[in-house]
């Protein structure tokens, strides 16, 4: 061989190398719906994106992910499930991501999630709430987040404990509002059939809400509920205490919505606040696994506020994904779809599982731990308002600040 | 049935929203009466009006009570601004109004709104921010009625606002050219008024009187990128209820609107409170096209 056969085979090997350590380290590419943009809610998605951003860093700094980095590729959906079926139709079809997650809003879940199916993508809902999403029953979508039926569960509970004979509730009108409050009035049937509960659907683009509110002056409930999002939930709360309906000495205001940990909560809300019952995902006293400290550490540094139920949502949609790409030591559709349905992974708030019953339990974490907290104070930080329930310690109404 | 206590109530909150349209709709109804065009970009400058009251109260510390006629001043000048950038191409040299591109006019104003939604949205970021009340109270009685102290406050000095245009219109050399040049562009051009100046002068007030219902509003509303949508669409109704152009119509059809769908929230249902107002333009254009204090047509 002469020198210059020598040197073209030294060259393509060395090219050949360099390729495929390249392909070795492909980042791995993972598909982000969130809100960035009214009208829907920023500041959820914001809270979402950086939790799925602190969650990616870690996983990177630690090596990736079979030796490969997590690449979040993130797109703005403004809240409209339109946009959001473009988006995941995009993030699939373009970007050629491995799987979906971040989805924060049950409209939007529910309009991506059938791009997702089509395409056969897994599709980890972070916090669509809507029992509609299970019960499609796609095998591409799990639910390691909260689910309608739950929340609607811990609200009857809640609102029996309470000894209510009257419930309204406020919801907004998406699928998110109108499914909880339906659920709601299912489970009272249920728990407290003699409670009697109506809602009323409003629109969430809305500014007034007093000709729903003026006709509880003359005859307020017992409890009234909140099952809005901001901006316009504090737009109605704010409106339902102007009124003197609630919180006062004869209603109680239950928040099914756990607005009180947004970071706007107080800038929206002053005196409506005071005396809130509020459900809540997330409670700094709540008892969570050592993974939630370093991401909440880490979510703090990077972002200067207070974890919050989100960022573990978020965090956990993440894990959950890359967890199964490493079980099944590929990308490829089928075995995540596969690795994932048998998931049993403590994330940053338990131990995930899903269930492979029929209905809204379809791929679902069953057992999402929850709270409820009271409000005591204006501009109250969660972390100092009382627990007043959580898994272990039922609700126990004596012991409420009365307004 | 309703009870009375009740039908006073739901009276007495539809005025006083219906004043707070009233602010918007009028400057709208001044825009079409003198320059004949529908400005589409009419609830951005109550947006901008929110936010500009809000970072001047809250984030500059500035008094409340120099922070509210800062909001109006700031929708004034930007209307003005608008008015000497945008509207005048579309009318200058062109010797008869009756030559004006309508479409033009449409799409300008209609960009405008997309424009300044957005720049807010990225220079101020999505989120809603409350500002300061003019009054802390959170509950004043008022006769059967229970309202935040900003509410009250805020109808109060709508019903001051609106009377000072009143008399603007009325008494003000300006106010006369005003009506002059809404009757006839070219007869008050003719007679010496210069349409040009009033053309200014009723975007900047129309600008001013729109901002300063989002200053007032903003404690209650919270001001966001979108806020001006749903008010904008009530003012379109409310100038055509009215009768396009019409001042005192634009007032009486922002009452009407305001008791109606208060009174048809209750009456009928909550879901289908905006759509009173659509119902009954859509009534108005079957059987009185001309609106309530409208012409039927004018021709020169």
């Amino acid at each position: 061989m002469t020198y210059a056969s020598h040197l073209t085979i030294a060259a393509f090997a060395f090219s050949t190398s360099l390729a495929a350590s390249a392909c070795a380290a492909d980042p791995i590419k993972v598909g982000v719906t969130v809100t960035q943009s009214p009208p829907g809610s920023v500041v959820q998605g914001t809270q979402v994106k950086d939790g799925l951003e602190v969650v990616a860093k870690m996983l990177n700094d630690q090596g990736g992910v079979l030796g490969r980095p997590i690449e979040l590729v993130i797109e703005d959906t403004q809240g409209l499930p339109e946009k959001a079926r473009a988006a995941v139709e995009k993030l699939i079809t373009r970007d050629k991501v491995v799987g979906i997650v971040g989805e924060h809003q049950s409209s939007n879940v529910l309009a991506g999630m059938e791009v997702a199916h089509r395409y056969h993508i897994p599709y980890i809902n972070t916090n669509g709430w809507a029992d509609a999403i299970r019960e499609k029953g796609y095998p591409e979508v799990f639910n390691p987040n909260n689910y309608n039926r739950r929340v609607a569960m811990a609200a009857a509970e809640s609102i029996k404990k309470l000894g209510a004979k009257k419930v309204v509730a406020f919801a907004e009108n998406t699928d998110y509002g109108i499914g909880l409050a339906k659920g709601i009035g299912e489970q009272l049937k249920t728990v407290a059939p003699e409670i009697s509960y109506r809602f009323d659907t409003l629109d969430r683009a809305a500014k007034d809400y007093l000709p729903a509110i003026l006709p509880l002056r003359a005859d307020p409930p017992d409890v009234v509920v909140d099952v809005m999002l901001p901006p316009a939930a504090y737009i109605m709360m704010n409106q339902v205490y102007e009124q003197g309906v609630a919180p006062s000495a004869k209603t109680w205001f239950y928040d099914a919505s756990g607005l009180a940990d947004y970071p706007d909560f107080w800038q929206n809300i002053k005196e409506a606040g005071k005396d809130l019952l509020v459900f809540g995902l997330y409670h700094p006293k709540m008892k969570a696994p050592e993974l939630a400290k370093t991401v909440g550490d880490a979510y703090t540094k990077k972002t200067g506020a207070q974890p919050n139920r989100l960022l573990y949502q978020a965090a956990d949609s993440l894990l959950v994904l890359t967890d199964a790409i490493k079980r099944a030591n590929s990308t490829e559709p089928d075995a995540l779809v596969k690795a994932l349905e048998a998931t049993k992974y403590t994330g940053t708030r338990g131990e995930i599982t899903f269930s492979n019953e029929s209905g809204y339990k379809f791929h679902q974490w069953l057992d999402i731990p929850y709270v409820t907290f009271q409000v005591t104070e204006i501009g109250q930080k969660v972390a100092d308002s009382p627990l007043v329930e959580q898994p272990g310690q039922p609700l126990d109404p004596s012991k409420l600040a009365h307004p | 049935m309703l009870s009375g206590a009740l039908a006073a109530d739901l009276a007495v909150n539809g005025l006083v929203t219906g004043l707070f349209y009233g602010l918007m709709a009028i400057g709208l109804a001044l825009i079409f009466g003198v320059l004949r065009i529908v400005n589409f970009a009419h609830g951005e400058f109550y947006m901008v009006g929110a936010y500009a009251y809000t970072i001047i109260a809250a984030r500059l510390g500035v008094p409340l009570f120099v922070a509210l006629p800062s909001a109006f001043l700031f929708g004034a000048a930007l209307g003005w601004v608008v008015e000497r950038t945008l509207m005048r191409p579309l009318y200058a040299n062109i010797g008869s109004w009756g030559l004006m591109r309508d479409e033009y006019a449409v799409i300008v104003t209609f960009g405008l709104s997309l424009l300044l939604v957005n720049l807010v949205d990225k220079a101020i970021g999505p989120y809603a921010f409350r500002a300061p009340a003019l009054v802390s109270a959170s509950r004043v009685v008022v006769g059967p009625a229970l309202m935040s102290g900003q509410k009250v406050a805020a109808a109060v000095v709508t019903l001051a606002a609106l009377a000072l245009i009143a008399l603007f219109l009325r008494f003000s050399y300006w106010g006369r050219a005003v009506r002059a040049v809404s009757q006839n562009r070219l007869g008050a051009s003719l007679a010496g008024i210069d349409a040009t100046a009033v053309s200014s002068l009723v975007f900047a007030l129309a600008g001013g009187l729109a901002a300063l219902a989002g200053a007032l509003l903003s404690p209650i509303i919270n001001a966001s990128p979108d806020v001006g949508a749903f008010p904008a669409i009530k003012s379109y109704v409310i100038v055509v209820l009215g009768g396009m152009g019409s001042i005192p119509g634009a007032f009486v059809a922002s009452l009407l609107l305001g008791l109606v769908e208060s009174f048809g929230a209750v009456l009928v249902s909550y879901q289908y409170r905006d759509t009173f107002g659509l119902v009954l333009l859509i009534l108005f254009l079957l059987f009185r096209p001309q609106g309530l204090f409208g012409e039927r047509g004018r021709e020169v």
